[in-house]
């Protein structure tokens, strides 16, 4: 088994894992992190297609490493992002779930 | 000259309506605004003596258009909004929410005549359609509230269906044009032609009441203060006249469609008779002979389309332009008849010929009209029709004097407060005005004085009138109907189909919960990649 | 397309347009809320300006104008592209930015006597970095870096959403965040899978160089449904309506208005751009379905809502449908594709200015008021009559009457939908404009109608114009003459050069 399989066998079960963790579960921190397992198995194929180096002439592409690095740093800043609000969310006291039964209360709450 | 009418024709409602948007200027532009149909009037005249013109601003995309069938009833529309207004707002000053939905609505009961493209045409249909809710409908009475909603409804279908029939009309314009002129030399070559046909009658067929689309009429007359029952059954609904004169393929035979719009016609003209002789409010009675006198409309314009006859156009322009002055000069009358209390022997006779005018009575301008449409209903069966069409409107209009003499209590009330005072000081002026008027616009009204055309106008009508009061000799209870009849139905069928809002609410709470929508983007990929792969 | 010259004149202009604001951006974030403000308000005309200036240099090049980044041409390098539709809706975007922003003035100031405002300072610094990003999207020309600008756009949007801090508007901010991040990933593994087989993600040399292959497809789908998930076209849309509903009005405008349009915009940069070549008339079906499916639901669930907000917010969701009917009525090189084309752009601004107009309009109501409940509405047009009338001109635009950007849109595609043979299109469009005429009217109805409404605090007269002037803009919209169509073709793959 070459790296790049490995590698592509390893992003496709944590973009797997992720969207499981997308559908299943309803804690928004539990999204986070499967959007983080999805996010991380998006870097690995850009691994793959680094190490292939598609764009012509190079053994090794290093285009996609610049394109992964300025991604972890897209996702980390969401991800702080996204923590800063279910942690103002738990503090404001508010129920800290995505639960639709809930959420479908929020709607038809006072304007402003 | 006839360009810069014709531009001044919309130029000034739209100076006028500018106006109302300046404060201090509103109250002013609304008490004047009987002189914004002035240019139409003279572009009407001028039109009717002329080659037909057409002004084209390629720039704005804008054409305009005036040839004779359009200039007599611009003419004609031009001084009933004139007048109407006129008195309207010297007796009393309605306020701007009336004023200003008075005003859009001339707007578009004046540009229909003479809007030369498709664009221009739908903006001004759609003018003289929707703002006309706020004519009556911003009322307390629930009953007024119903009429404004249905009548909203049946006009954004109406304008739905007409928005797709002109797509499709310029879609079958091979050179880009939106002219109106262009896309009907397209038309019959289109391989739309069919379901442009269809929609067309349609979408004009719920302006002028066809059957099945009628129901809203009489609900929006009924509920209409006088004035604008008026100037709405008089001008308004000639905008579907003009529709489908401009927008049926008249010059190329076309049997089939013809005869189904014929057909549908007839059945129409019976049909607004039969229910109208249920009805027992003068309004309402109005509201079906008009649903009648329109069915008799579409029926000459269909059998001028199966033999392709242009001719059909002018002819049903006068009838239509008579029927304009006599319908609402009829409204108007049942604000006098209100205020008089009892009506002398001088005016019913007024009053009853200007009814039975609508059935062809001789020497009147009904007499004319229905030498109009002679040509179309020259013999064998559609002569037939006309004939029993005229005997049954006759008999709808001894219906109409017979309720309107008897109408007491709160509906003469309501009848007297809506009608300004000039126009009931000078209702036997207005109504000889109706009544005399198409005799100087006729092709050639020397032939309607013919002993043999007098007896040929003459027999129908006192048939018919013979008939009526047998009729009520007889003491038979006509059915009760509902005004509006199928309306009913339709209204069943709509709160059925709200009834489904909670089915789309729950669905839609469904999919919004985290599981579905993360599926739905799952699935979507997979659709997409699905249908790529095809 | 052809290779255009990496950098042309004119091309500094748009890294202009993207730093103005950017830098604006940094600037408030140091100087504070009260500085903010000023920053905001005052560089409003000059983007306006800089995207008038692109405009003229596109029209007067009558081709794309570009820049490529330190001097470096793709694919290396990564370039910034102006054509038509870019330009326009860069003008549009300063627009309604600007009315926002000056609309906003009354609600977000900073006190005298306070020395921080930090619910000012946010709105201050996120309109800024949203114009930013959406001005990165217009003119972006790699796939990367728009995915970049793309997620710029969605850090600065969600944190509008909450800025009052209730628990309500948090909820809703986290579920827009989290559900536009998975969109984010899916559009990234797009994009990985692009770069894969082609080795650029510049969208001009894309364009040459895509095939119809399996793989290409697969990267498409995922990066579409990416952006539908952030453009909450339905089904997608669970967040959509909280968040709209219940940010401040100033915030939803742009929201509405703008936000949507720009992952939107992506979408057809990727459809009609990267893959113009390719037989899409397939998917571009499903997405013209999924389209459909949004103007029906959208338009019943508006009709059936008891607050102004939530009844603009559904109608938003309706009014994204229809943009979605540009797929199937564009695509490829017939007689009328500049017809679709024309009618999904004209489509895009007769909503942006008619829904911004709405929502700030709506803001308003529910400040004289004191709630947005329709059914609280009665006589309310006597007390607010611009107000009600800015939400009469832009209800209008969306039932598609004249003379409105809203019926230019639905006369465009829908003589396409009869052109192209797609007649089915033609449904879903007049239904949806009866179903918007049902909710105008229940909206107008009762305001219209008599009574007495109490009016708690009058409305300022200059933020009714604000919103009264972006729904004339949405009316004006009736009147652009064929050169502004002509114009929307410029740069587009395939534009036959004769618009409708």
């Amino acid at each position: 088994m070459n790296p790049s399989l490995l590698a592509g066998l390893v992003g496709a079960a944590l973009v797997g894992l992720g969207l499981y963790g997308l559908i299943a579960h309803p804690h928004p921190l539990r999204k986070l992190l499967a959007f983080n397992l999805v996010g991380s198995g998006v870097f690995l194929v850009f691994g793959v297609v680094a190490r292939r180096g598609a764009a012509a002439g190079y053994a090794f592409d290093p285009v996609p490493q610049a394109m992964v690095i300025t991604g972890i740093v897209v996702a980390f800043a969401a991800s702080a992002l996204a923590v800063a609000l279910i942690l103002r969310l738990a503090v404001a006291g508010g129920d800290v779930s995505l639960d639709p039964q809930a959420s479908g209360r929020r709607d038809d709450g006072e304007a402003e | 000259m006839i360009a810069a009418l014709l531009v001044a024709t919309l130029a000034a409602p739209a100076i006028f309506l500018a106006a109302c948007f300046v404060g201090k200027w509103r109250e002013r532009a609304l008490a004047w605004q009987f002189l914004a149909p002035a240019p139409g009037l003279a572009a009407g005249i001028f039109g009717l003596s002329h080659a037909p013109v057409a002004v084209d601003f390629p720039g704005l995309g804008l054409s305009l258009t005036l040839d004779p069938p359009g200039a007599l009833l611009l003419a004609f529309a031009a001084l009933l909004w004139m007048a109407v207004t006129a008195a309207l707002w010297r007796d009393r000053a309605p306020g701007a929410r009336f004023g200003i939905s008075w005003l859009l609505t001339m707007f578009g009961g004046l540009g229909v005549f003479v809007a030369g493209d498709l664009v221009s045409f739908y903006l001004v249909y759609a003018l003289v359609s929707l703002p006309a809710y706020g004519l009556f409908a911003f009322s307390e009475d629930p009953e007024k509230r119903r009429a404004g909603a249905i009548y909203l409804a049946f006009a954004l279908l109406g304008e739905a269906l007409l928005l797709l029939a002109f797509a499709l009309l310029a879609a079958g314009e091979p050179h880009g044009s939106a002219r109106i002129a262009d896309v009907m030399a397209a038309l019959p070559a289109s391989p739309w032609r069919d379901a442009a046909l269809a929609l067309i009658v349609a979408g004009f067929g719920m302006k002028i009441g066809l059957i099945p689309f009628n129901g809203w009429m009489p609900l929006n007359y009924a509920a209409a203060p006088i004035p604008a029952a008026a100037v709405l059954s008089g001008a308004g609904v000639k905008a579907g006249v003009i529709g489908l004169i401009r927008f049926l393929p008249l010059g190329v035979p076309m049997e089939g469609w013809g005869e189904a719009l014929a057909a549908l016609g007839f059945l129409t003209a019976f049909y607004g008779v039969a229910i109208g002789l249920a009805q027992r409010t003068p309004k309402t009675i109005l509201a079906y002979s008009s649903i009648s006198q329109m069915g008799v409309i579409a029926a000459a314009l269909g059998l001028g389309l199966a033999r392709g006859d242009t001719g059909a156009a002018g002819d049903m322009a006068f009838y239509g332009a008579n029927h304009l002055l006599v319908k609402s000069a009829l409204f108007l009358t049942i604000g006098a008849v209100a205020s008089a209390g009892r009506l002398s022997r001088r005016s019913l006779v007024l009053a009853a010929a200007l009814a039975l005018s609508l059935a062809g009575l001789p020497l009147t301008g009904g007499a004319l009209a229905k030498l109009a449409s002679k040509a179309q209903f020259a013999s064998g069966m559609p002569a037939l029709l006309a004939t029993l069409a005229s005997i049954a409107s006759a008999m709808l209009m001894t219906h109409f004097l017979i309720h309107l003499t008897e109408m007491s209590g709160e509906a003469a009330e309501d009848a007297r407060r809506e009608t300004p005072a000039v126009l009931i000081r000078f209702w036997p002026a207005l109504a000889l005005g109706a009544l005399l008027l198409p005799w100087f616009f006729a092709d050639a009204p020397g032939e309607a004085l013919s002993l043999g055309k007098i007896w040929d106008g003459f027999w129908p009508v006192a048939v018919g009138v013979a008939a009526a009061l047998g009729w009520r000799r007889s003491g038979l209870a006509a059915p009760k109907i509902p005004a509006g009849d199928s309306i009913v139905l339709y209204e069943r069928g709509f709160a059925r189909m709200m009834a489904l809002g909670p089915v789309f609410e729950t669905a839609d709470a469904r999919l919004r919960q985290w599981p579905a929508a993360a599926a739905s983007l799952l699935l979507i990929v997979l659709a997409l990649l699905a249908a790529a792969s095809i | 397309m052809i290779a255009q010259p990496a950098t042309t004149p004119g091309g500094f202009l748009l890294v202009l347009a993207v730093l103005l604001p950017a830098a604006g951006t940094l600037f408030s974030f140091a100087l504070g809320s009260r500085a903010a403000e000023k920053i905001a308000l005052g560089l409003t005309p000059v983007g306006f300006f800089l995207a008038c200036l692109v405009a003229m240099k596109v029209a007067a090049a009558g081709a794309p104008i570009a820049y490529a980044i330190g001097g470096l041409p793709p694919p290396l390098g990564i370039a910034l592209r102006a054509d038509g539709v870019s330009a326009v809706m860069m003008v549009t975007a300063s627009i309604i930015v600007a009315a926002a922003a000056f609309y906003a003035r009354a609600k977000f100031a900073t006190p005298d006597g306070v020395e921080e405002s930090r619910g000012a300072l946010t709105f201050w610094i996120m309109i800024q970095a949203i114009w930013a990003a959406l001005n990165l999207i217009f003119v972006g020309g790699d796939l990367f870096n728009l995915y970049v600008a793309l997620e710029l756009l969605t850090f600065a949007a969600v944190p509008l959403v909450c800025i009052d801090g209730r628990p309500e508007t948090l909820a809703a901010a986290l579920r827009y965040l989290l559900f536009a991040l998975f969109g984010s990933v899916s559009y990234l593994l797009g994009v990985a899978l692009l770069y894969g087989l082609y080795g650029t993600l510049d969208i001009s040399l894309l364009a040459q160089r895509v095939g119809a292959a399996p793989m290409v497809w697969t990267a498409a789908a995922l990066m579409t449904a990416g952006l539908l998930a952030k453009t909450a076209l339905f089904p997608l849309h669970l967040w959509l309506p909280p968040a709209h509903a219940n940010a401040p009005a100033a915030a939803s405008a742009v929201l509405s208005g703008l936000v949507v349009k720009g992952s939107f915009f992506l979408a057809l940069r990727l459809w009609f751009y990267v893959l113009p070549a390719l037989p899409t008339a397939a998917p571009g079906a499903v997405l013209g379905a999924l389209g459909a499916l949004a103007v029906i639901f959208g338009s019943v669930l508006a009709l059936r809502q008891a607050r102004l907000k939530l009844l603009v917010a559904y109608s938003t969701v309706a009014q994204i449908g229809y943009l979605f009917f540009v797929f199937p009525l564009a695509a490829g090189a017939h007689v009328w594709s500049p017809l679709g084309w024309s009618g999904g752009v004209m489509q895009i601004l007769a909503h942006a200015f008619a829904k911004a107009a709405m929502f700030l309009a709506a803001g308003l109501v529910a400040e004289a008021l004191g709630h947005d409940r329709i059914a609280g509405f009665r006589g309310a047009a006597r007390a607010l009559p611009l107000t009600f009338l800015t939400l009469g001109l832009g209800g209008l635009s969306l039932m598609g009457l004249p003379p409105t950007g809203g019926f230019e849109a639905k006369w465009l595609m829908l003589r396409a939908a009869a052109a192209s043979g797609q007649w089915i299109w033609s449904l879903p469009i007049l239904g949806g404009g009866l179903l918007a005429g049902g909710y105008v009217y229940r909206i107008l109805a009762p305001a219209l109608a008599d009574g007495e409404a109490a009016i708690q605090a009058r409305p300022e007269r200059s933020r009714e114009a604000i919103a009264l002037g972006l729904a004339v803009i949405a009316l004006a919209l009736a009147f652009a003459p064929q050169g502004f169509f002509d114009f929307l073709e410029i740069g587009r793959p395939f534009a036959s050069g004769s618009a409708p």
